[in-house]
């Protein structure tokens, strides 16, 4: 069974999603989840587990931060409430947390997600002994390199098939910085991006939170055309990362890529179909944006 | 006067020349590459036996000698690991650096007792964390740069492992492991030693109000780029602190770094260490240690995460400020008390009537006037132009095989 999994901005947009036929939404707060599409409140997660609960889907909460000492106290009542609100599971990208879950007999199944760092079978496998649910794959593995991975591991491993992955976390306030060093004030709701001085076509999201600075791939991921590919190789979980997909598009994205799976799953995927969503995904997706593959098609060796 | 536990002071060595120099100039434990699974593809890797040498000599100091081994293995990278990491334990390496869960296991499997430090590349910033992998095994874990003075004193007070920390050298601008920008920018894989550090490189910064259309926000006349390059680190100043904070192990940066480099830096936090654990209360730092990094330093120095958020003037903007050039132009190989004539190997270009310094382990140091020249055979010469020709040279002072010249170039 393929189990789609999509982050969501809002409770309403969550339960679109739910209610379009995603399994299990991700939701969390700035404090410990990473590069979210927005920070939900315990209120806000609670009503999602419960409408999730209600149509037999998931909540995944992020708490996939890079802790300090100061966070890894505050974060167990955190993750009490959690436990209370009845979350499925967690992110969880600092062994810290699993140490701190154990010690307070916190019991929230976790999947390990560590963002660049989870690129062999045997690391899945040696979180997964140590309690993980799943791990999400880094998102620079080819596809060769996935079904390696896939065909070795003892739990799921989750692929982003949609959306922008974040290529670079630095705890410096860079853009602050670039600021201040040039006396600039500027509106922080504007979106700024970088590019290369002397490849500048490519332009990449960049942005600054408490956690630090982010900056993003050049094309977000679309891998709706070898959605077959990765079901025949055994890739159980598909992520949809809404982070610059705003509202709407994102459900309308999700709907896609659910007809996908349905179409994969009753085995009536063909060109023709994914053309046609992928069509309509291409039309769907922010302008200022750009798609691709990402290192899927690559070989593993064009990679030194 | 308290008992002070004296840290380890660790430096990098690139090459078998550079693990004898950084130990002769006051390092207690190197750490060095294999030719596998580090990442440092570039940087000089040793071979099993050339890490045979570098133990044994090693020895002869009772210097310890650490593997780096800290890639993030794809599939089949990690194939030959365990006979890999039982080599090592053969040759009697003292520890491996490691970040992966995949290598940390074979190590424990295939390796078993082989001590493992946690390298940086994991980016531990908290004391869960450093439990967590204490209780994996590893008996040391090499603090992410992130962390501050005050959050180090808080994992000491909440841990029984090893710390780790790095005190000089240059950094990763992100948190270690969590940047692929290399990956992305130019195929080349940062975690797996290929890093082709985009983030030095320069950038415009810009706003999209139409797509395509990009409105830049780069300011100043010339406008500046945007850069995400970081000044180096040094807390040559902040030892005491550093010491009193229970870090274990001092970490100099810089496996690619070269022998003038190595022998430089440590001959300074040498000096700082011994003179603070010698006597806490009578210490004081001394402006000449800075002074002295400054003749190796390759960008500015800051004292990064260690005193909270690095700011604007802990980044590379702007004209860079003129460091005071040095160049490296020699090294003793031996000298005669009879008749002061020291013999040395040529490194950079020197001639009669240059002023340079003869430093040494120890922190000595002799400024002179170049006088007399002769070549290998002895006969007079005015300058030393070959690299690597020996020269001999009269000294005012005595010096040692192991010394090294260098001369002012502005």
């Amino acid at each position: 069974m393929i189990e789609l999994r999509a982050t969501a901005e809002s409770v309403e947009q969550a339960k679109e999603l739910i209610t379009l036929g995603v399994d299990t939404v991700y939701v969390g707060e700035d404090e410990y989840g990473l590069r979210l599409p927005a920070s939900l409140s315990l209120e806000e997660i609670k009503e999602i587990t419960e409408f999730a609960h209600r149509q037999q889907k998931k909540v995944c909460v992020v708490v996939n931060a890079i802790f300090h000492n100061d966070r890894i106290e505050t974060v167990v009542p955190y993750l009490k409430s959690l436990e209370e609100i009845g979350a499925d599971s967690i992110t969880v990208g600092d062994p810290g947390v699993i140490r701190l879950m154990a010690r307070h007999e916190i019991r929230i199944p976790y999947v390990y997600d560590a963002h660049t760092i989870v690129t062999n079978a045997r690391q899945v496998n040696f979180w997964a002994k140590r309690g993980a649910i799943g791990a999400v794959l880094a998102r620079e593995l080819t596809f060769g390199e996935i079904k390696a991975i896939q065909s070795q591991v003892t739990v799921p491993v989750e692929v982003q098939v949609y959306g922008a992955t974040c290529i670079h976390h630095s705890k410096r306030p860079l853009v602050g910085n670039y600021l201040n060093f040039t006396k600039q004030e500027r509106n922080p709701e504007r979106e700024l991006y970088i590019s290369e001085r002397k490849a500048s076509d490519a332009h990449y999201s960049i942005y600054e939170d408490a956690h630090g600075t982010h900056i993003f791939a050049a094309d977000d991921l679309n891998l709706m055309p070898y959605l077959g590919d990765l079901s025949e190789a055994g890739v159980a979980w598909w992520k949809l990362d809404g982070i610059f997909t705003g509202g709407d598009c994102f459900v309308s994205i999700a709907r896609l890529f659910a007809e996908a799976r349905q179409a994969i799953q009753e085995g009536r995927w063909t060109t023709e179909r994914m053309e046609s969503l992928n069509r309509q995904l291409i039309t769907l997706h922010p302008k200022e944006r750009s798609l691709s593959e990402g290192f899927f098609l690559k070989n593993a060796a064009d990679v030194q | 006067m308290s008992k002070i536990k004296k840290p380890e002071l660790l430096a990098p060595a690139g090459t078998l020349e550079k693990l004898k120099i950084a130990i002769h100039y006051g390092a207690d434990a190197v750490y060095i590459g294999g030719n596998q699974y580090g990442l440092r593809s570039r940087a000089g890797n040793f071979t099993f036996d050339e890490m045979r040498e570098g133990v044994a000599f090693a020895r002869r100091y009772q210097a310890k000698v650490y593997v780096a081994a800290n890639m993030v293995t794809h599939e089949g990278d990690e194939e030959g690991a365990g006979e890999f990491f039982r080599t090592l334990q053969e040759i009697g390496i003292d520890a491996v650096i490691v970040s992966d869960p995949a290598l940390i296991e074979i190590c424990v499997t295939e390796a078993p007792g082989l001590p493992m430090h946690l390298s940086t590349q994991a980016s531990a910033a908290n004391y869960e964390t450093l439990n967590f992998w204490h209780e994996e095994g590893l008996e040391r874990v090499v603090l992410a740069r992130e962390v501050s003075m005050r959050e180090i004193k808080e994992m000491r007070r909440k841990t029984n492992v090893e710390i780790e920390a790095f005190i000089h050298g240059a950094m990763c601008i992100s948190y270690s492991g969590r940047c692929v920008l290399s990956n992305h920018m130019s195929l080349r894989d940062a975690n797996r030693g290929g890093c082709s550090q985009s983030c030095r490189w320069k950038y415009d910064l810009f706003e999209m109000p139409q797509p395509g259309e990009r409105k830049s926000i780069l300011a100043g006349d010339p406008a500046e780029d945007f850069s995400m390059s970081a000044v180096d680190l040094s807390m040559i100043r902040h030892i005491p602190e550093l010491i009193e904070s229970g870090v274990d192990s001092l970490k100099i940066e810089g496996r690619m770094k070269s022998i003038y480099y190595v022998s430089t830096v440590c001959n300074v936090y040498r000096q700082a260490i011994d003179a603070y654990c010698n006597d806490p209360d009578g210490y004081q730092f001394k402006q000449e240690w800075e002074d002295e990094l400054w003749k190796v330093a390759q960008r500015e120095l800051s004292t990064g995460f260690y005193y909270g958020i690095p700011t604007e003037n802990d980044q590379i903007f702007g004209k860079p400020r003129k460091i005071p050039a040095y160049a490296f132009i020699g090294q003793v190989l031996a000298y005669d008390e009879h008749t002061r004539i020291a013999t040395v190997q040529q490194r950079n270009h020197f001639e009669v009537g240059d002023e340079v310094e003869i430093y040494g382990p120890g922190f000595t140091h002799v400024r002179q006037t170049i006088e007399q020249l002769w070549d290998e055979e002895g006969n007079p010469i005015e300058r030393a132009p070959n690299p690597l020709m020996i020269v001999k040279m009269k000294v005012s002072a005595p010096v040692k095989p192991w010394d090294m010249l260098r001369k002012a170039t502005l």
